[in-house]
């Protein structure tokens, strides 16, 4: 039954009464899970230690969600956050690895690059991709993952992200150069 | 009941119809319970809002000060008689320039941006609307107030008590307190018609005769009116109780909530005919600095 509730009715129902909440935990779990792994959270119990923290916020600040926005991008925007906290309290950068993900960035870098590489076929792995991504600043990558990754539009990306839709835009833009310039080997016909 | 209770009733459904206690759902909300940890109150939120709004606004209407105040100094700072009161117009513009207010306005705007920015939906506002919002509303409700008259108000209020900030009518008094370069400002207290002299009273409360035989068509009408108004005349020595006059200017502050309530005549200046019979202004007056922008100023043509 819980399971054709919308996000927002089971938010209203945890409010009532907290066990509602497992639904909501049963929900996320796994796509935040897989979330924080593009992001470059590598281990499974640091993964664990924040969908937990990013639980526990949820749930502490349930009356601060704004209904006029999508329960996933509000739920994305905390673990988001702690997996920000998270890098900045372990001093960590990040280990992306990417498994058989990325082909839609790959597609897009590919089409972008069509004219510049003329004949010559673009290099690109899914390792070097990882590589590549790990190096870029975080707000690039970030825009990248829930871009490409997450296949998240920009609106959901602007909510997730506290950014104004425009910005996301130069982001991503700005993302895609840095990605190629990170990788010359890839892109050089 | 879901099927997965039914088959194993030991992880307890989480509510009715709902989802069974398990894993990372179970460790959640077992800390949940064990911490007593309650959702927080709606309130809490909604006034974190309004504070933020509120922030912002009171950054913005302070902004709308500052600008009520630069107009003030901008208007007042006396910048056709430039000229005479300074050496060159770089040292006057660094002197009335509102760079206090200027400053105060944009630490405002990005108050009021930071503080806009940290509303529950702020984030979807780009910086440059914000930014730029902030600004025209801080103009438009700093036009509105120096249109009421509180631009020297606030100007004057707020100048006095900041320590490394003059007021600009107090810094223009300054400068027209130096007889030594020639410069005197003041009240006509009397006019001596036989005598030609008058009796003014300096911003000081020092009282001097003023010689008006280079005074012309237009000085004698500003002069006919009393009130408060600026002499260039010949620079004298401070000890000395006589100024030799060579243009009057009238000295009238815009932007005040009272302004100067208007005084009666000193007396009926001669005709344009009359006037125009006088003789050209003295050597004396000639040798002055900026004769010539002064005499364009005075439009008298002599």
């Amino acid at each position: 039954m819980s399971q054709s509730l919308t996000d927002e009715e089971i938010v209203r129902r945890t409010l009532a009464d907290k066990d509602a909440f497992a639904e909501i935990i049963a929900r996320y779990e796994a796509k935040l899970g897989r979330y924080l792994e593009r992001l470059g959270v590598a281990l499974p119990e640091d993964r664990e230690d924040i969908l937990q923290n990013a639980f526990i916020k949820a749930y502490r600040n349930l009356n601060s969600f704004d209904p006029s926005l999508p329960f996933s991008s509000w739920m994305y925007r905390i673990a988001h956050n702690e997996a920000m906290s998270f890098f900045r309290a372990r001093r960590a950068r990040p280990q992306v690895v990417l498994n058989e993900e990325g082909e839609a960035l790959i597609t897009e870098l590919k089409d972008e690059s069509a004219d510049a590489a003329a004949h010559a076929e673009l290099r690109l792995s899914r390792e070097g991709l990882g590589r590549a991504l790990a190096t870029l600043d975080p707000r690039y990558r970030d825009a990248l993952i829930l871009r490409f990754f997450e296949d998240r539009s920009y609106a959901e990306m602007s909510d997730i992200l506290e950014v104004p839709i425009g910005t996301v835009s130069t982001l991503i833009h700005r993302a895609k150069r840095a990605l190629k310039s990170a990788m010359p080997e890839a892109f050089t016909p | 009941m879901t099927t997965q209770e039914s088959s194993n009733p030991s992880p307890r459904a989480a509510f009715p119809g709902g989802r069974p206690r398990t894993g990372l759902a179970a460790r959640i909300l077992e800390r949940i319970e064990g911490d007593r940890l309650k959702p927080r109150p709606r309130w809490e939120f909604v006034f974190k809002n309004y504070v933020f709004w509120t922030l912002g606004a009171i950054a913005v209407a302070l902004g709308a000060f500052a600008f009520a105040a630069a107009v003030f100094e901008v208007q007042n700072a006396g910048w056709n008689l430039a000229a005479a009161t300074h050496p060159d117009f770089l040292t006057f513009f660094l002197a009335v320039a509102p760079f206090l207010w200027v400053i105060a306005l944009a630490l405002f705007v990005v108050l009021g941006y930071a503080n806009i920015r940290r509303t529950r939906r702020g984030y979807r506002y780009p910086l440059a609307v914000i930014a730029l919002g902030a600004v025209l509303t801080s103009v438009a409700l700093g036009s509105g107030l120096y249109a009421a008259g509180l631009g020297g108000e606030i100007e004057e209020s707020l100048g006095t008590h900041l320590p490394f900030y003059r007021p600009i009518l107090a810094e223009e008094h300054e400068w027209w307190l130096a007889p030594q370069k020639g410069l005197l400002g003041g009240t006509v207290l009397s006019l001596a018609s036989s005598t030609r002299m008058f009796v003014l009273k300096d911003f000081s409360g020092r009282v001097w005769n003023v010689d008006t035989s280079d005074l012309r068509g237009n000085d004698l009408i500003v002069l006919s009116r009393g009130g408060t108004v600026r002499i260039v005349g010949v620079p004298t020595t401070a000890t000395s109780s006589v100024f030799h006059a060579c243009f009057v200017f009238p000295w009238k502050v815009v932007g005040l909530m009272h302004e100067e309530a208007p005084t009666p005549p000193l007396f009926v200046p001669a005709s344009s005919t009359e006037t125009a019979t006088l003789p050209p202004r003295s050597e004396q007056c000639k040798g002055i600095a900026p004769y010539t922008r002064l005499r364009a100023l005075d439009g008298d043509g002599f």
